[in-house]
């Protein structure tokens, strides 16, 4: 087989990225305004206030939906606010389901008391819509299939009105949905932890206060961990990142230098 | 008549669906809630319906053909095992249907995603071309953002963060609004052609 030059970005890529993620280096990064707004926000609710997070995320996001889902928890249950978890697309729900049973245990939460699991509901917009209306004609069981009315903490929770806030962890365009149709419709706080590739499509809905805040990508999950004061994978995969993206920027340049170079050449002949 | 009746239901629940949007009356509420949470399913199930028996009948002729044959019965397999687990040991925390989803599906997804780092890698060296003033003010751009989402310690927080800043939340943005509201006015504009029976295209035929 001929080695061509893509072969040799590929070869270069999978080299930096191993050996970065085996040099166990957890930065101290300056947090944006973003990631801390988004802290302020959560610390500024009273304690025990009543969340509904949504995983709104695919399994292929997961390299980076989870470090940012793992900081949030962390900080929601270490404020001891009440979870309510629900997942908008399919392959979320499992995925939300495991995360938030995983830091329940760290925080000694209750389930049923302290955090419940909705499970799946398919068409998000509908989904939204009929949240606004009645959460429980909407969520009848949890997704163990236990009843409504037999989670205690559920009680007297009608729909959004009831609730502090919705946080959308989000690998695609629902944190839009959740903004139309949420914000929108029922007046609803939205925020988001996000994927980095959808930070800016978002940009103008923070701007305009109709996301409440917004934490975006690894860098952003990393600077959250920082707030919250416990490092974990967002901050361990940091170096790798930045590795990465140097190696993309010095293949751009590297690229247009042989382009001019050749362009000139081309030119003199 | 065959191509009348649909267009006459589909304007109407558009109304209907239009009205509930903004009713606050009990009546609304109710009918709003009906609709959302009941009908929305059963369409939803059926649309996944189509999808799984089009799936199965594709990979059925194409192992018939002989094409592509093992991986067509993984295909097959992979669709049949999930379901069936789940229907059999349940979906909670430590069933076979969460091991499979956790140790096959997520890293077999996230593997395939990866593999997106190197096509950007290849992409870099291959076609991000300063060949033009705009294209170089687009490469600019790209690369202080991939910087600032980086760790170069003081560095880029002194030099590239504020310059990044400033290009997400100037022309960024601007553009970024511009397509968003063209986008509303798009949709808009399409929902009351579809509701007025102007759009057709969905009946497959043309519009008037």
């Amino acid at each position: 087989m001929k080695i061509a030059a893509r072969h040799y970005c590929f070869i270069g890529l999978a080299v930096v990225v191993v050996i970065a993620m085996l040099i166990d280096y957890r930065p101290e990064l300056e947090v944006s305004d973003e990631s801390r707004r988004m802290f302020e926000y959560l610390d500024s609710l009273p304690e025990g206030s009543l969340l509904l997070i949504s995983f709104d995320h695919e399994a292929s996001a997961m390299p980076e939906i989870r470090p940012l889902a793992l900081a949030l928890l962390r900080h929601a249950f270490a404020r001891r606010h009440r979870l309510i978890g629900i997942a908008l697309m399919a392959e979320g729900t499992g995925i939300g389901y495991g995360l938030m049973n995983q830091m329940a245990k760290e925080y000694n939460c209750e389930y049923g008391s302290d955090y419940v699991y909705l499970g799946f509901k398919p068409q998000y917009i509908a989904a939204i819509l009929s949240m606004g209306e009645s959460l429980p004609q909407t969520f009848p069981d949890d997704y163990t299939g236990r009843a409504w009315a037999d989670l205690s903490m559920l009680a007297g929770v009608r729909n959004y009105g009831d609730l502090a806030g919705v946080i959308s962890i989000a690998d695609g365009s629902m944190v839009m949905h959740w903004v139309e149709y949420g914000k929108g419709r029922y007046g609803v706080p939205v925020s988001a932890f996000v994927a980095a590739a959808m930070v800016t499509t978002f940009d103008p809905y923070l701007a305009s206060g109709q996301l409440t805040a917004m934490v975006g990508g690894l860098r952003g999950a990393a600077e959250y961990e920082q707030l919250i004061g416990r490092p974990g994978a967002g901050a361990r995969a940091m170096l790798a990142q930045t590795s990465m993206h140097i190696y993309v920027v010095a293949l751009i340049v590297i690229g247009n230098v042989v382009y001019f170079v050749g362009r000139r050449k081309g030119r003199g002949r | 008549m065959r191509r009348r009746l649909p267009q006459i239901i589909c304007g109407l629940f558009g109304l209907v669906l239009l009205v509930l949007y903004f009713s606050s009356h009990a009546t609304a509420k109710t009918l709003n809630l009906l609709i959302l949470v009941e009908y929305y399913q059963i369409i939803f199930a059926f649309t996944l319906l189509v999808g799984v028996v089009s799936f199965v009948r594709v990979n059925l002729q194409s192992i018939e053909r002989g094409q592509d044959r093992p991986y067509r019965v993984i295909s097959l397999l992979g669709l049949a095992a999930m379901p069936v687990t789940a229907a059999l040991w349940g979906i909670g925390g430590g069933s076979p249907f969460m091991w499979l989803f956790g140790n096959v599906q997520v890293p077999l997804q996230s593997t395939v995603f990866a593999l997106l780092a190197f096509f950007v890698a290849s992409a870099s060296y291959r076609g991000f071309r300063a060949h033009s003033v705009p294209a170089a003010v687009l490469l600019v751009s790209a690369v202080l953002i991939l910087l600032s989402r980086s760790d170069l310690g003081g560095f880029v927080s002194t030099y590239i963060t504020p310059v990044a800043e400033w290009v997400r939340n100037n022309p960024s943005m601007s553009a970024r609004r511009a397509i968003l509201i063209g986008i509303g006015l798009g949709s808009l504009t399409t929902s009351l052609r579809v509701i007025l029976g102007i759009e057709r295209t969905w009946l497959g035929g043309e519009s008037r």
